[in-house]
């Protein structure tokens, strides 16, 4: 007994003065690794959408960046103009959004745009979206084992000049969609999306019986129709999650170049 | 979900194990007189709750020889489910009903040990409550009328128009196809008086607002309160894997229970 609290160094290792000694492993000594808690990722909250129409489309997003329980700022953009010739990107055409972990967002975006550029540079022309979209995908992909951890979205006109909508995973699975709901409240987003862009669970009445009933028939949405869904969509997301507020970020893109609004959304 | 001198309780029929569907007829909804009590997840706790519940409402009836008002049995489930405090049903309910005496809407919800979640909107529960959460709050709106107005003598069919009725507790927003009846689901202090309104189509407004006025008597509420209940949930239990395959929506009236059976996706 008198052995288990012996104060003698030989018996019970150093007895150092100080609580935070370096104390060995147990699994040290079995020649294994001690383990870093040192965590690469953060989750920065927040929520961005986006819906293509006819000759536009529309990608928001919220301002608030999080970390935990606290709120670091109310104002940091989340949806980036891309691949334009000057600083300011006023003559832009992509959009790009990422929600996530805004560090590596950044990162990706930086990524992004550099590359848009130096497609610019030799090939002589601005990079399309489908083009600009693969290439985002490549560039998550590329970072397969340790991920850019960012839902993005980007979004401009097409080749027709139709609003083109892709959204991402975070290692660069990518898919051309009507609409696309990214990051924290993207559960509470994309089944109204789904409702009232795709029409989904809405019928013609008196068209028929049980499963025989005609579905609305889908047809894409006027810009001033979408602007409002985008701001219903967020009000209700405010509502109910923690990490979305502050701000709504929104960029408009048309055949005349990216309109850029922002409205204040509920701070608390 | 409260509406104008009703509400509304709807559940999905899925009953599974994870990801395996075991049963695509399982309701979650129990009728007790005037109240009806919605249950999620165990299912075992489900069946035992619902059974205790249905005792025990028969035992209050027998006694105080009455009907149990909603918020009586709001308290009943309360302090049956803390009884249970350190080994609980692992059920979250959700209570509706209309209080007998006024005819006001009461809506509770639940956690698994009883601590009540009173509400004038609406309550979720379940596997899908994000999207429930999501769904419901831009739908929903305080005390859910229909309007019919028909644009057809006013102006020529097939024009298409937006149209934007400010009103003084919130904003609706509508498109509208001159060729079809206009379907405007509103609050029903809504005053055409006081109503701004803006339009492409501006002319004749003013006087069609006006010689249609009285079309706030004829109010469509229950049917309202269905449509929206049943596209919230219908559209958020199909983006959720464990939740769906059919839906049952109760829609109660002052003298009357309306029970509706929806299809749904079934996959």
């Amino acid at each position: 007994m008198s052995a288990l609290f012996s104060q003698n160094p030989l018996m019970n290792g150093p007895n150092y003065s100080f609580s935070d000694t370096p104390v060995s492993h147990p699994n040290e000594a079995h020649g294994e690794l001690r383990e870093h808690r040192f965590n690469p990722y953060t989750d920065n909250g927040g929520s961005t959408l986006a819906i293509a129409g006819a000759d536009f489309a529309i990608v928001a997003g919220d301002t608030r960046l999080t970390s935990g329980y606290s709120i670091h700022t109310r104002y940091s953009p989340k949806v980036f103009k891309i691949g334009g010739t000057t600083a300011d990107q006023k003559d832009a055409t992509i959009v790009l959004s990422v929600v996530g972990f805004a560090a590596d967002g950044t990162a990706l975006r930086e990524r992004l745009d550099a590359a848009c550029k130096m497609y610019r540079y030799r090939h002589g022309k601005p990079m399309s979206v489908n083009a600009a979209a693969k290439r985002l995908s490549t560039m998550l992909y590329q970072k397969r084992f340790f991920p850019y951890y960012v839902y993005a979205i980007l979004a401009g006109l097409d080749e027709e000049g139709k609003g083109a909508v892709y959204s991402y995973d975070p290692v660069g699975s990518y898919e051309r969609e009507m609409c696309r709901a990214g990051g924290a409240a993207a559960s509470l987003i994309m089944p109204f999306l789904d409702n009232q862009v795709n029409f989904k669970n809405q019928h013609i009445p008196g068209s028929g019986e049980g499963h025989a009933i005609q579905e609305r028939e889908k047809k894409p949405l006027l810009r001033e129709q979408v602007e409002i869904l985008v701001k219903d969509a967020f009000d209700g997301a405010v509502e109910r999650h923690i990490e979305v507020g502050d701000g709504l970020q929104m960029m408009v893109i048309t055949s005349q170049g990216v309109e850029e609004h922002y409205l204040p959304l509920k701070k608390d | 979900m409260v509406g104008k001198d009703c509400v509304a309780i709807a559940c999905d029929l899925r009953l599974g194990l994870q990801a395996l569907t075991v049963s695509n007829n399982f309701p979650k909804i129990f009728q007790y007189g005037d109240v009806l009590l919605g249950l999620t997840g165990l299912a075992t706790d489900v069946a035992t709750v619902s059974d205790l519940f249905r005792y025990k409402v028969n035992m209050y009836r027998l006694r105080e020889e009455r009907n149990i008002a909603p918020s009586t049995f709001a308290n009943l489930v309360s302090s049956s489910l803390y009884e249970r405090r350190f080994g609980p049903y692992f059920v979250s309910p959700v209570v509706a009903g209309l209080d007998q005496k006024t005819g006001k809407p009461f809506i509770c919800g639940f956690d698994s040990i009883g601590c009540i979640d009173f509400a004038k909107d609406f309550i979720v529960s379940g596997t899908a409550t994000e999207q429930l959460f999501g769904m419901c709050e831009s739908l929903w709106e305080p005390d859910m009328v229909r309007l019919d107005l028909d644009f057809r003598t006013l102006f020529p069919p097939g024009i298409f128009f937006y149209m934007m009725i400010l009103l003084k507790n919130g904003q609706l927003n509508h498109d509208v196809e001159c060729s079809t009846i206009m379907h405007i689901i509103c609050t029903s202090d809504l005053n055409f008086t006081n109503a701004s309104y803006q339009s492409t189509f501006a002319t004749g407004f003013d006087e069609f607002f006006a010689n249609n006025l009285n079309l706030l008597d004829d109010l469509q509420c229950p049917e309202d309160l269905f449509e929206t209940i049943s596209q919230a949930l219908l559209n958020a239990v199909d983006r959720d894997a464990l939740s769906g395959w059919g839906a049952h929506v109760y829609i109660i009236e002052k003298d009357k229970v309306t029970k509706r059976l929806l299809k749904g996706r079934q996959d």
